[in-house]
């Protein structure tokens, strides 16, 4: 075994490493140029094997480390909880006989999944993450997940014990926002997998300051989730629309916890508003 | 490489994503954050070579390209690849490199990593130039600083070895 393994490194190693880069230069190029289903494979196949095993791992032992101060916050939460249950419950009085009157029925109603982050992109750019909740605990793709702070991404793969969630800066997710000043609807979007940019009409007057939520357009996300707030705004290439920096509620990058809302996407709205 | 070197550097491995998913969030600075596995492969390549530096730059590029968009796939595998080709011509054995030597080897490193990621994803010309000057930029200046002190400390270890 080991003699075989120095007889591969030793062809590797011939011409000064140039057997080596070509080798990986190819294998590098061929997984780069493969169609969708094989790279969907590949990092599924890598992910379940050998990074969620290890990732778990370690995640694991950070989470022993951070009991103790988690116990404490918990314990502050928990009386705060106490004061602010009072309050909700004699609003939601309220919201019920507003309810009533304006005969108001879109409101959530969807089980939610609590889910640990236990893998993080060990790179520099943070597009995607990996929670221990998978179709085992009634996790789907396309489900939205947030955090106490606001919308984090949407499943985009899952398995029996974990699911992969593409985050809001992920350049192949876009969604559609709703300015909750000006109730007027636009869409986010990352192009660098980097930074957050939403396209708004310019009539809207939206300004530096105000907050994004979702839409509820597009059969994935419910309408209402805090997404971001508006940084900066810049002309678009089209007159009518503006482009905005978004800076999003939640820091992907320090997310431990993530909830998993048990809303299946309804691609009837998607298919109503293509036609 | 030995066996014994092997799992050495399998462990260094290890330690390095750990470091990335953990250190470098906490001590980044207004958003820069250093690239410990740049520093790793870097180090690997100096150490044992082209074909090592290949080897455990492809591995490490694939660990990330996993938890990047499935579009993007083989980016990092990549350009880490051609990192550790490059580096690995001045390996130890034929070349002795001081720190300025070593930190100016790893700074082109880094540029060269993040040209041929941005090249390969396939952005827009404006994009890149926006992400060169916002993050390689800083990063890579924060990771220079970093590697200095880890490149100090090694060499301070091996005169003392020798």
């Amino acid at each position: 075994m080991i003699r075989a393994f120095h007889f591969i490194v030793g062809i590797f190693s011939q011409k000064h490493g140039v057997v080596a880069f070509v080798f990986f230069l190819v294998l590098g190029l061929l997984m780069h140029k493969a169609p969708d289903t094989t790279r969907n494979n590949v990092v599924s196949v890598a992910l379940g094997t050998v990074f969620y095993p290890a990732q778990m791992v370690i995640s694991s032992v950070g989470q022993f480390r951070s009991v103790a101060h988690e116990n404490e916050m918990l314990k502050e939460e928990n009386a705060r909880l106490r004061q602010e249950t009072y309050y909700a419950s004699e609003a939601l009085q309220e919201l019920a006989r507003l309810h009533t009157l304006v005969r108001f029925d879109d409101k959530w109603d969807y089980p939610i999944v609590t889910a640990r982050v236990v893998g993080h992109n060990p790179g520099r750019f943070l597009t995607t993450m990996v929670i221990n909740r998978g179709t085992s605990r009634g996790v789907k793709e396309d489900m939205p997940v947030f955090s106490m702070n606001g919308l984090v991404g949407k499943v985009s793969k899952t398995t029996l014990t974990h699911s992969r969630v593409q985050l809001l800066v992920d350049p192949n997710l876009k969604l559609s926002v709703l300015e909750r000043r000006t109730r007027v609807v636009g869409f986010l979007e990352s192009v660098d997998g980097r930074t957050l940019s939403a396209m708004i009409p310019t009539h809207a007057g939206v300004k530096v300051g105000d907050t994004l939520i979702t839409s509820g357009l597009g059969g994935i996300f419910p309408k209402g989730i805090p997404v971001g707030t508006v940084t900066k705004i810049r002309p678009a290439d089209l007159e009518v629309m503006q482009l905005m920096d978004v800076v999003p509620f939640q820091e992907f990058s320090s997310l431990e916890e993530v909830f998993v809302m048990g809303k299946e996407a309804e691609w009837v709205i998607q298919e109503l508003l293509d036609e | 490489m030995s066996s014994l070197k092997w799992i050495k550097v399998l462990l260094v491995f290890v330690i390095c994503f750990v470091l990335q998913t953990t250190i470098a969030e906490w001590i980044q600075l207004f958003g820069a954050k250093p690239d410990f596995v740049i520093i790793m492969i870097v180090s690997i390549a100096i150490k044992f070579g082209p074909a090592a530096g290949c080897f455990w730059g492809f591995f490490a590029g694939f660990t990330q390209d996993v938890y990047g968009p499935v579009e993007w796939l083989g980016a990092n595998s990549i350009s880490m690849t051609v990192l550790g080709f490059l580096v690995g011509q001045l390996e130890e054995r034929f070349l002795t490199l001081n720190l300025p030597m070593k930190l100016g080897v790893l700074g082109f490193g880094f540029f060269v990593h993040d040209m041929i990621y941005f090249l390969v994803t396939g952005l827009e010309k404006d994009v890149v130039t926006n992400l060169f000057l916002s993050e390689t930029v800083p990063e890579c200046l924060y990771t220079l600083i970093v590697a200095a002190i880890y490149f100090h400390l090694s060499i301070g270890k091996k005169k003392r070895n020798v």
